[in-house]
């Protein structure tokens, strides 16, 4: 009666159960279903999707901080194409991501081959490895804060030997996204290389071996064994990396706490221009357009990704 | 694994569509509900009043915070309609969230402090409170000139101030010592201030110091260069960015920047945070204001300064920005008339206690101008800027000073990236000053608002 | 050779990874005039912890972080393993749209919906208490992500006795389904703990109270009071931040194993 809309996924060999009336066997799973669905449902209705969709509808509407709303259908759209302060912001965010999402992979992906194979002490070199993503990133902010402070920061004393002592990492605009990259890289590296030994621990031992047998030198084993079979995970942490560097956290509560966006708007992301011009411009509804406009790119960004790769899956190669 | 399906797939195609479909129905749906939570109650006579600030009651308990713990304490203890304190730290206060979410959605605070630079945002958004005759003639002849039609509209008064706060040139005795310089040495002119701080810089320690945070408060800094070279941002409802005296003021800052004689990031709270800075030993002078003399005497007593007035580039003359909150009350508030009456009363009291109050905050637990005649009168009774550096501040410095524009966010922001893109980025002055002059006429041809100055 | 290379390799790439952890925590324990100073400190003192911890109400916001993150912890996972079960094990009409559109929601994050959010928050009056700290925290979708993978993998043998048994739905997952996902469940739990130690913006924005303000503020708020401080605000970070470390040390073990079982393919 009712299709389901379920994917291909159910086992071929079905346990028939103990006889009962087939409808309302599948009606109770389905009842049990949805009441097992409900809370989480519910809640994700009402404290993400519901607030998603207002700040999409706000995007309508001239709202000046106050309570005061005005009815200005695409104006503040139109208004995207002469602001150069979002399209620097774009160019913020676009070099944060191209240069952050590859260096975190290698970075993290290195760290994991480094640790997946048994050796002593392994398990603190593991846990060293992730502490950084343990702290909250206003302690992230502090510390590099402190690290960081012209010339009587711990960096600069290191540097001083080599005549770099007064340069200032957070100052200079040609430094600070540099900076804020390697900050970032250093706080999630930890978190994507656990993603990758996850993802190694799936590829069996015996096939590298094999191609050990073979003759393959680990250079070959790693292209031709380990890459091709890590795919799948490789791809999470693409696709997760990107819409954290986006719009997640770190582009947002790290960039705050360390630069605000300055100096001279070198790290000014789009989200921290998003909040800007919600919070200390007022404009409410023409940071809700950006909203809707950022979301959109990384729906495109995402299903892209996985149209190219089939899913994640990366079926022909 | 072939098997395994790919939930992917069906997010990116189906969700999407249905989401988008869904979100046009719901935004329909949900508008009603946004418009019903702006401006709430307004106009009432509620029992409880907020007052939302960035002194009390703070964890440490300072004279400050005490100083408005007390003053709430003594209103409500004669007054029906109470007040009580929310204290939010200045950081969130000034950059946060709170403020503003708050009035979004129609709970703002019936009480607030605001800069000269928050103004005519929140006049504008009507939510400022005519204190109209909950404040006495005598209480308004009582301020000095300028300040209240700062924060007044057609002759209205919105918002009284605490305090007047000017800029000045801070320097650390030990530091021009250990430099082998002496008072004569400390500059008066922007040539001489590049050389001082050359020879009083070295690798524990910057020679001079501004701020270099883009914010209001930077602005607020840089205008007196502005100033000093008669240059202003906006003259007759017109951009006047585009001048000599802009790019002028843009190069200065930059070069103290480029000949490493200044830092690019402060320590502590920021370039106003004397103790942090110049305290510290970080930099040998630095710029701040009067508010930094209360500061040094609670946390670093024994640190030997000075004060210099601002130097003047060749041909200019002395300038200096006097800056100062205010309280104002929410006119959407829940009872906007009691919120009134109690501003007027807690600063504009024209009474002993009142003067007595007003002097307290002026001189005792902070240090600062007051905007008042009599209270005035009575510090100086008290000595209070009878010598030294608060002295300085009020006869040499504080007259030659400007009150901080009420710039909307949209004239705040082109100054603001100018300063940043000359004083980090070693921009083309001449052309951030055109670029800055070009965005705000832009603005200023749609303006429908308060005057702006 | 090579192969003893790499550990010394890793051990030091390891020290190198936490030494600005290191390093805040030795400066947290100097004095005030050395904090910048380079090197080993030649004094050691407690006082900048002593201080944070006796005269800033420090206790009271690690309790108030306490109470949110337990709480939360407890009742998402609780929600998430049904959600997740249902995903993963049951059929009904309409499960592929609702598992999209809970993916979907992952696209979205906090300082997109701020605002909005706010305004929910309040019309359904949790504005200014623990209920408003802990109900909106509790909706993510990527617990639900992480157990659904993990119960696609389990055995469906193992449910299907439960079955023949003539176990109801709850019981089955009562009874089966999550005693089975203790180790996902333990390594999730020290995932959201930390994630909700850790959170600042939504306390920031959902709180007035200074009696609700939960630890990331307090230690944000102390850059604000005790600017030039930087021995206290380095303890109160210290402080901050000594709780997720040791939820994560005595978890760690877990959250490799969990990621294992997970089997993304």
């Amino acid at each position: 009666m009712v299709t389901t809309t379920a994917p291909p996924s159910e086992p071929r060999a079905r346990v028939r159960a103990l006889p009962k009336a087939g409808m309302t066997r599948k009606r109770r799973e389905a009842l049990a279903a949805y009441a097992f669905l409900a809370p989480d449902t519910l809640g994700l209705l009402i404290f993400v999707a519901i607030p998603m969709v207002l700040a999409f509808g706000v995007a309508f509407f001239k709202v000046d901080g106050f309570g005061n709303y005005q009815y200005v259908g695409l104006a503040n759209y139109k208004l995207m194409a002469g602001d150069d302060q979002l399209w620097a912001s774009l160019k913020v965010t676009a070099t944060y991501v191209v240069t952050f999402v590859p260096i975190a992979f290698v970075v993290s992906f290195a760290l994991a081959m480094l640790v997946r194979n048994h050796f002593k002490g392994i398990g603190w070199v593991r846990s060293a490895f992730f502490l950084p993503n343990v702290v909250s990133l206003v302690v992230v902010g502090l510390i590099w804060q402190f690290l960081l402070v012209d010339k009587r920061g711990a960096l600069s004393k290191i540097l001083a030997p080599l005549g770099l002592g007064d340069v200032s990492f957070l100052g200079t605009p040609s430094l600070a996204l540099g900076t804020y990259v390697v900050i970032s890289v250093w706080f999630l590296m930890g978190y994507q290389m656990l993603v990758f030994l996850a993802g190694l621990k799936d590829v069996p031992k015996e096939l590298e071996d094999a191609a050990a047998i073979d003759g393959a030198g680990p250079w070959q084993r790693f292209r031709y064994v380990i890459w091709p079979l890590l795919r799948p995970t490789s791809f999470f942490v693409v696709v997760n990396s990107t819409i954290g560097a986006v719009t997640g956290l770190q582009a947002f509560d790290l960039v705050f706490v360390l630069t605000k966006g300055g100096p001279a708007r070198a790290t000014s992301t789009v989200v921290l221009y998003i909040y800007e011009q919600a919070f200390t411009f007022n404009n409410m509804g023409y940071a809700a357009a950006l909203t809707t406009v950022v979301v959109a790119i990384l729906v495109v960004c995402t299903a892209l990704m996985f149209g190219f790769t089939r899913g994640g899956r990366f079926d022909e190669d | 694994m072939a098997a395994t399906p790919s939930p992917a797939r069906q997010f990116s195609r189906r969700s999407v569509l249905r989401g988008g479909l869904g979100a046009l129905a719901a935004s329909a749906a949900g508008v009603p509900l946004l418009s019903a939570c702006g401006g709430n109650s307004s106009g009432g006579d509620a029992k409880e009043m907020s007052f939302w600030n960035f002194y009390g009651p703070s964890d440490d308990q300072g004279p400050q915070s005490k100083w408005f713990v007390d003053t709430v304490a003594e209103w409500n203890k004669n007054n029906d309609v109470k007040v009580k304190l929310r204290y939010i730290p200045g950081k969130d206060y000034l950059n946060g969230t709170t403020l503003q979410t708050a009035f979004q959605s129609g709970q703002g605070p019936d009480i607030f402090l605001i800069s000269p630079g928050d103004f005519l945002r929140y006049y504008n958004g009507g939510v400022l409170q005519d204190l109209g005759s909950a404040l006495s003639e005598e209480s308004k002849k009582d301020y000095l000139p300028g300040l209240l039609e700062a924060r007044s509209v057609d002759g209205k008064v919105y918002g009284l101030p605490m305090e007047i706060e000017p800029l000045a040139l801070y320097y650390s005795e030990a530091a021009f010592e250990s430099a082998g310089l002496s008072e004569a040495d400390l500059p008066k002119t922007w040539d001489q201030t590049l050389a001082v701080a050359q020879k009083l810089t070295n690798s524990k320690r910057y020679g001079v110091m501004f701020e270099t945070l883009p914010g209001y408060y930077q602005n607020f800094t840089w205008y007196p260069f502005l100033w000093q070279g008669d240059g202003n941002a906006i003259k007759d409802g017109k951009a006047a960015f585009d001048s000599p005296a802009a790019v002028q003021a843009l190069q200065f800052w930059g070069e103290t920047i480029k000949n490493k004689v200044a830092p690019r990031k402060a320590l502590g709270d920021g370039g106003g945070d004397v103790v942090s800075n110049l305290g510290s030993g970080a930099a040998a002078m630095q710029q701040s204001g009067i508010w930094a003399v209360a500061d040094l005497r609670a946390k670093a007593k024994n640190f030997k300064y000075g004060i210099i007035p601002h130097p003047t580039p060749d041909g200019g003359k002395p300038a200096t920005d006097l800056g100062g909150w205010a309280f104002v009350a929410n006119s959407k508030g829940k009872n906007p008339e009691a919120a009134a009456k109690f501003i007027a009363w807690a600063l504009g009291s024209t009474d002993a206690a009142g003067v007595e109050r007003q002097r307290q905050w002026n001189t005792v637990v902070k240090t600062n101008v007051p905007p008042r005649k009599s209270v005035q009168e009575a510090a100086d009774a008290k000595g209070a800027f009878g010598e030294g550096v608060l002295k300085k501040f009020v006869s040499e410095i504080a007259p030659t000073g400007k009150p901080e524009p009420r710039f909307p966010p949209e004239v705040y922001q082109p100054i603001a990236d100018a300063i940043q893109a000359c004083q980090l980025n070693a921009a083309d002055p001449a052309k951030a000053a055109a670029d800055a002059a070009e965005k705000i006429d832009t603005f200023l041809k749609t303006y429908q608002g308060a005057p702006i100055s | 050779m090579r192969i003893r290379v790499l550990p010394v390799v890793a051990h030091v790439l390891a020290v190198i990874a936490i030494l600005p952890l290191l390093w805040i925590l030795i400066s947290a324990l100097k004095p005030a005039e050395e904090v910048f100073d380079f090197g080993w400190p030649a004094h050691w003192t407690l006082d900048n912890l002593r201080y944070v911890l006796l005269k800033i109400p420090m206790p009271r916001f690690m309790l108030n972080s306490a109470i949110v993150s337990v709480a939360v912890t407890v009742i998402a996972l609780f929600f998430h393993s049904m959600a997740a079960y249902a995903l993963a094990r049951l059929r009904f009409p309409g499960r592929g749209i609702i598992f999209s559109g809970i993916m979907s929601t992952l696209l979205v994050s906090l300082p997109v919906i701020l605002v909005p959010l706010f305004l929910v928050a309040k019309q359904l009056g949790l504005l200014d208490s623990y209920a408003g700290l802990i109900v909106p925290s509790i909706f993510h979708a990527f617990g639900i992500f992480l157990l659904r993978q993990y119960y696609l993998n389990i055995p469906r043998e193992l449910e299907e006795a439960a079955d023949l048994d003539g176990c109801g739905y709850w019981r089955r997952y009562w009874s089966v389904i999550l005693p089975l996902s203790r180790p996902v469940l333990a390594s999730l739990s020290v995932l959201f703990f930390l994630a909700n130690w850790n959170a600042f913006l939504w306390p920031l924005t959902i709180t007035r109270n200074p009696d609700l303000r939960v630890i990331q503020l307090g230690v944000s708020g102390m850059q604000g009071q005790y600017a030039s401080a930087w021995n206290l605000i380095l303890a109160a970070a210290v402080i901050a931040a000594v709780p997720t470390v040791v939820v994560f040390v005595a978890g760690q073990r877990r959250l490799v194993d969990a990621m294992k079982t997970t089997g993304l393919k």
